[in-house]
C-alpha cells in the first residue's frame, strides 16, 4: 500500500473513529478516496451504522430495569470500612 | 480530624453517593442482584484499602469506575474458570478472528457488498435479527463488551471509557473496531434472510 491509499484495515478503523470525533484533514481526505474505489469498505461503513442502531436499540431495552440499591447494603457496607 | 478519620468519612459519602449507580451498573453486566451487590461491596472496600493511591485531583466516580470494572472481568475471569469453559471468548482469540479477515497488506480477504442489511429499518423491528445480535453481543470478549456498553448504552466518550478501562486512546480505537467487527462477522454467520 502506498502513503495516500488506506489498507481497508486501517479504512474501517477510521470510520468507527469518525463516528465519534472529526478526523484530521489528511485521515479524512484518504478516507473519502478509499471509500470511493472500495465497495466492500463502503458496505462495512453501511453495516457499521446498522449495527450502531440496533446496539442502542438492544443495549436500551435491557437498562430498563434500573435498580437502586438498598439502604441496608450502604449501611452495611460503611460498618466494613 | 485525623488522617483515618478522614479517609473514613470521604470512603463513607462515596458510598451515599455513588453506590446506585455502581450497583446498577455492575447489576446490568451480571444480570443478579447479590453478585452486584458483593461487587459494589468489594469495590468499596477496595478503594478504601487502596484510598493512598487514588489521586486527589480525578474524579471519585471514574476511580470507583475503574475498580468496579476490574471486578467484573475478575467475576467472569473466575466464572470461566470454573466452568473451564470455552464459550466466552478471550481477547486473544478476537484478535485473532478480526485479524483473519484481513490479508498481510491489510485489504479485505474477502469482498462483500452484502445486500440483505440495506433495508435497515425493517431490519431493526425484525425480532430474529434482534435475537441475533443479543446472541453476537453476549459472545463479545468481557472488556469489549464494556467498552461497547460505555459507548452505546451510556453514551460516554472515548476518554472517559479509556480512564475507567485504563486504556490508551489507540487501545479504546482498536477494542472499538475489532469488537464492530466481530458483531458483523457473527451477524452475517447466523443471518441468512
Amino acid at each position: 500500500m502506498n502513503k495516500i491509499m488506506l489498507s481497508c484495515k486501517k479504512a474501517t478503523e477510521l470510520i468507527e473513529i469518525k463516528q465519534d470525533m472529526k478526523l484530521g484533514f489528511l485521515e479524512s481526505l484518504q478516507l473519502k478516496l478509499h471509500l470511493l474505489v472500495c465497495k466492500t469498505c463502503s458496505c462495512y461503513e453501511k453495516h457499521s451504522n446498522t449495527i450502531n442502531d440496533a446496539l442502542h436499540k438492544h443495549l436500551h431495552k435491557n437498562s430498563s430495569i434500573e435498580k437502586l440499591v438498598n439502604n441496608e447494603l450502604k449501611e452495611k457496607i460503611k460498618s466494613k470500612l | 480530624m485525623n488522617v483515618s478519620e478522614e479517609k473514613n468519612k470521604t470512603v463513607s459519602d462515596w458510598v451515599d453517593t455513588y453506590s446506585d449507580e455502581l450497583f446498577s451498573w455492575a447489576f446490568h453486566k451480571t444480570s443478579s442482584i447479590e453478585i452486584a451487590e458483593d461487587i459494589v461491596q468489594d469495590t468499596f472496600l477496595s478503594a478504601f484499602n487502596s484510598f493512598e493511591k487514588f489521586n486527589q485531583k480525578s474524579k471519585p466516580k471514574t476511580w470507583l469506575i475503574a475498580i468496579l470494572n476490574n471486578k467484573i472481568i475478575d467475576y467472569y475471569r473466575k466464572k470461566a474458570n470454573a466452568h473451564s469453559s470455552l464459550d466466552q471468548m478471550t481477547e486473544t482469540q478476537g484478535n485473532h478472528i478480526t485479524d483473519s479477515l484481513f490479508d498481510e497488506n491489510g485489504r479485505w480477504k474477502k469482498s462483500d457488498t452484502n445486500p440483505n442489511w440495506d433495508s435497515e429499518k425493517n431490519l431493526l423491528d425484525d425480532k430474529e435479527f434482534n435475537t441475533i445480535m443479543a446472541f453476537c453481543m453476549g459472545d463479545l470478549p468481557e472488556k469489549w463488551k464494556i467498552a461497547i456498553s460505555s459507548k452505546y448504552l451510556f453514551g460516554k466518550k472515548a476518554d472517559e471509557t479509556c480512564q475507567e478501562l485504563r486504556l490508551t486512546t489507540s487501545n479504546y480505537w482498536q477494542i472499538i473496531h475489532r469488537a464492530k467487527l466481530l458483531l458483523k462477522v457473527c451477524i452475517e454467520k447466523h443471518w441468512s434472510k
